[in-house]
């Protein structure tokens, strides 16, 4: 990555959807208060057709980001150099505001889990994660931002907190950081540490994006399904994170039982709503 | 091997078992254990993979009914997922019914499998310019000839006996499972995408032989010489203009050059 690429300085774009097939006719006719949109990479990481006629007209009107599932950052096989070529190449038609995707692997030996599997917080994975991310920023000519997955597991082999490997991987390989506050609340239920903790140890400079969705209770576990409203402890984590961040772009990320759009217009005011105080406030 | 690689190898076919296994690897609490919460990634990874076979493979939902399940789950275990999309999961599936028992003694199934797979392919197939009726009048008569005609370029074709374009049409109005019926005579399906919307109809034996024709790139008088085996001159000409008007009609044409 060069000089310039590095430093660029990555906008404000306030309060914004993840891009679902459901609200496209909706969205175009009638925005409302949403100020830029999130595409999932891989949906129109196609020749062509109707998603790339319609995340054209999107385009227009938005700013859109790139949000991915399948870079595989963490995985020990090589670089999918096919999928990194398709990733730039959607970037450059779209112009994205930036591209992003999530501190996982989902898959080995050429065989995909297309789940966001947690990596084991070491120094050896640590090592691995900041050489392929470097190697995507120069495939991509551009600084990415990572995503902090929701976990089930624990490895025994973990030496750091999740969040210390997360903030230890932003500043080894300078990339950015997408929080999104569900995961944190989902994992910090799931292995018994505070999430208070979680959003000390980021670095704030760092982050450029949060995500906001709504998670299951199952029997014993929280299950991060991001098909549900938003809840309570979730929206006063967010709080948190506004307080100790500032300015970062935010969204909602609804990714089943997709409800009518003016269900999450609600949702994204709410959100509008506690962040600008404390916005304010901090100016 | 690093430990990281022998580590994921490990997770990898925890995920892929049947039966839920042990790690060492994985520490439980007094909220789970270390089963429980590796299970919750086994359940996952079928569930996902289902769920995307099933938005794929409409048609064959419809037709196998209750034993879309097992067809799905028994695909799963003989083909782990490969591709970083999971839609392209999928592309393997009408082999597997082609050749998986009990599926390969009901070949609708395959043949269903072929029309769905092709439906969500042509979807999002590269773009390409579509011949219009003005273009066509264009053309001087003396170049007729030498015309050779392009077709999309991603054109499907398949023949099967069973009516499985019903199927299909049933799942995507959301209506009754249809009768499945075998017919005496091999039946050509044409998939392709007109602009940006999917279309699929049967053709008759004519008109396969020159589509198939065109698609190889053969002139157009060399067309009118495949339908005039079987009629004469006057009525080849008539039936290919027709066949030509409805080609234009529906989009089916990317262009032309002279040969």
């Amino acid at each position: 990555m060069n000089k310039d690429t590095a430093t660029r300085q990555l906008p404000y774009l306030g309060f914004g959807l993840g891009l679902r097939v459901e609200h496209y006719e909706t969205l175009l006719e009638n925005p409302g208060p949403v100020e830029w949109l999130e595409v999932i990479s891989e949906n129109y990481m196609i020749p062509g057709g109707r998603p790339l006629a319609w995340l054209e007209k999107f385009r227009e009107r938005f700013p859109l980001v790139m949000h991915g599932v399948s870079m595989s950052i963490g995985s020990t096989d090589p670089l999918d150099q096919d999928y990194l070529k398709r990733l730039a190449a959607l970037a450059r038609r779209i112009e994205p505001k930036w591209v992003s995707d999530h501190l996982c692997w989902t898959g080995v030996q050429g065989v995909n889990l297309h789940d966001l599997m947690p990596l084991p917080y070491t120094e050896e994975a640590l090592t691995h994660v900041v050489d392929r991310v470097r190697r995507v920023q120069d495939a991509l000519g551009r600084r990415i931002l990572l995503e902090n997955v929701s976990s089930y597991i624990t490895y025994a082999d973990s030496q750091l907190s999740e969040w210390e490997f997360l903030a230890a991987i932003a500043e080894r390989a300078d990339c950015l950081i997408l929080l999104d506050i569900n995961n944190i609340y989902v994992s910090a239920h799931n292995h018994g540490f505070s999430p208070l903790a979680y959003l000390d140890g980021i670095p704030a400079a760092r982050v450029q994006q949060f995500h906001l969705a709504g998670h299951e209770h199952g029997e014993q576990l929280i299950i991060d399904t991001h098909d549900a409203p938003i809840v309570q402890s979730v929206w006063d984590l967010y709080v948190e994170a506004v307080r100790r961040y500032g300015h970062v772009s935010t969204m909602i990320e609804r990714d089943d039982h997709i409800p009518p759009l003016e269900e999450l217009l609600v949702e994204l005011n709410h959100a509008r709503e506690l962040a600008l105080p404390l916005l304010r406030e901090a100016a | 091997m690093s430990s990281l690689q022998a580590l994921q190898q490990k997770m990898l076919q925890a995920v892929l078992s049947e039966i839920t296994p042990t790690l060492s690897e994985l520490r439980g609490d007094e909220r789970a254990d270390a089963a429980t919460r590796m299970d919750i990634y086994r359940h996952g990874y079928r569930v996902r993979l289902r769920e995307a076979l099933a938005v794929e493979y409409p048609g064959l939902a419809l037709m196998a009914g209750r034993s879309f399940a097992t067809l799905l789950e028994n695909y799963l275990e003989a083909h782990p997922s490969g591709h970083y999309n999971i839609r392209w999961h999928g592309a393997g599936l009408a082999a597997f019914l082609d050749y998986g028992l009990p599926w390969r003694d009901k070949p609708a199934m395959a043949d269903m499998a072929r029309l769905d797979w092709a439906i969500s392919t042509v979807f999002d197939a590269p773009d390409e310019p579509v011949l219009g009726m003005a273009d066509m009048a264009a053309i001087p008569p003396t170049a007729w000839p030498t015309l050779v005609l392009e077709p999309q370029q991603h054109v499907q074709i398949f023949s099967t006996p069973h009516n499985v374009e019903v199927f299909r049409r049933a799942a995507d109005q959301e209506l009754m499972r249809p009768r499945l019926r075998r017919y005496g005579k091999t039946r050509h399906l044409l998939i392709w995408r007109h602009e940006l919307t999917v279309r699929y109809r049967t053709m008759d034996d004519d008109e396969l032989a020159v589509l198939t024709q065109a698609v190889a790139g053969k002139t157009f008088a060399e067309l009118c010489e495949c339908l005039g085996d079987a009629q004469d001159e006057g009525a080849a000409m008539t039936r290919l203009a027709q066949l030509l008007h409805d080609w234009v009609a529906s989009g089916l044409l990317r262009g032309y050059r002279l040969d």
